[in-house]
């Protein structure tokens, strides 16, 4: 029963308002066109229980639709505010046409680097190449007029290590055994050497373990650069086969070794 | 006493513009725009406090805000179409200021749509189909 006291209460404050609001309006013209206001806000008070039930928040939409007419230019201020809000709405949209471009460039992006893995495993049988491509907007030459068209701003594709292991899984590639250079070091994981805990002994024995340790790792850095030929031809056979299959120039495409710099063409 | 204020502003100008009026009538146009003015300002500080009130006891009883905001859209789109209708009138431009009277009778009508968009469909949910 505590809604019905609300609304009784609503309901004789909004009249007693429009009762005394009338008595505010200053000429006899505007009074009919004020009091068929009021009293539609009178009349909106009475169905209230009846639109909450049918319609939900009565006062919410009634709110929605005012704050959208202020929007629009309002009644008291005009042109102003509507221009403004002409501006907001067009920003509003470019941000959001900005917003589905990304996506749908990154999408793209996706698709034309999946294909790009798939010629380079078919053509030169490096699997497991990692092929990054960056989409950008460009303006469409020729045709001022027209909006712009995405084209391929850069490549990079980063090619796995080639271990002995890898080379021995895929026979047909180039990289097959060869031995690693200083620019693809293969990983070795020396095995975890015994610890010895003694409490209260000599620092040198623990010292002695350090450089033993250091020691059996040197020799695989200093390991002869044999493969790096083998390495330039596979770069050199993926940029070819990416100039020829998707039209473009030397310079945005990145062929990398992984776990080695960059080689940039 | 500000009524007396009021009046004495009102008789004042009025005695003036008569003298004006044959000299000068654009002088005496622009003085009774001026005591227009006057009386109106000293008003509006009034219609703030009966105004101030209104919203004070509207907020106080849990009334909606939505309700007062309108009605004092309406009391402010009377007034300032009033006054300038007014001014008009008193330049001798009856068709200018039966348009401006026109204009705030519509936008007090803008008002009411979506009190009324609210209402019909209501009704029209109510109706069967």
């Amino acid at each position: 029963m505590n809604w019905l006291g609300d609304w009784l209460r609503e309901l004789i404050l909004v009249v007693l308002l429009a009762a005394f609001v009338e008595m505010l309006l200053p000429s006899k013209s505007m009074e009919r066109y004020a009091r068929l206001v009021l009293s539609l806000l009178v009349l909106l008070t009475l169905l209230s229980p009846i639109v909450s039930m049918l319609k939900g928040d009565a006062t919410g939409a009634l709110s929605l639709a005012m704050d959208q007419q202020e929007q629009d230019g309002g009644v008291l201020t005009g042109a102003g505010k509507g221009a403004g809000s002409l501006e907001k709405i067009l920003a509003d949209g470019r941000m959001l046409a900005a917003g589905v471009q990304e996506q749908s460039l990154k999408f793209a992006a996706e698709e034309v680097a999946g294909q790009m893995r798939d010629q380079i495993a078919g053509s030169t049988g490096l699997q497991g190449a990692k092929v990054t491509v960056k989409l950008g907007m460009a303006s469409a030459s020729g045709s001022p007029g027209d909006g712009a068209v995405p084209v391929i701003s850069s490549v990079t594709v980063a090619l796995p290590a080639a271990s002995p292991a890898a080379g021995a899984g895929s026979g047909s590639s180039p990289a097959a055994g060869t031995a690693a250079g200083p620019a693809s070091e293969p990983i070795v994981i020396t095995p975890v050497e015994p610890v010895q805990v003694s409490l209260g002994a000599d620092q040198e024995e623990d010292a002695a373990a350090a450089t033993a340790a250091s020691s059996s790792e040197t020799p695989d850095s200093s390991r002869p650069a044999a493969g790096k030929g083998a390495d330039q031809e596979d770069v050199e056979s993926v940029i070819r086969l990416l100039e020829q299959n998707w039209n473009l120039s030397r310079e945005v495409i990145q062929v990398q070794r992984s776990g080695a710099g960059a080689e940039k063409l | 006493m500000e009524i007396i204020q009021v009046v004495g502003i009102g008789l004042l100008s009025t005695v003036l513009i008569l003298v004006l009026k044959e000299q000068k009538p654009m002088f005496a146009f622009l003085l009774t725009t001026a005591a227009g003015i006057l009386i109106f300002l000293f008003l509006i500080g009034k219609i703030g406090t009966i105004l101030g009130t209104l919203e004070r006891v509207a907020e106080s009883s849990g009334m909606e805000m939505i309700y007062i905001k309108t009605v004092f859209k309406i009391i402010g789109i009377s007034y300032i179409a009033e006054f300038g209708a007014q001014i008009v009138r008193d330049a001798g431009q009856e068709s200018i200021a039966s348009k401006i009277e026109l204009a705030g009778k519509v936008l007090i009508m803008v008002l009411a749509v979506p009190i009324i968009s609210i209402i019909i469909e209501t009704v029209m949910k109510l109706l069967p189909t």
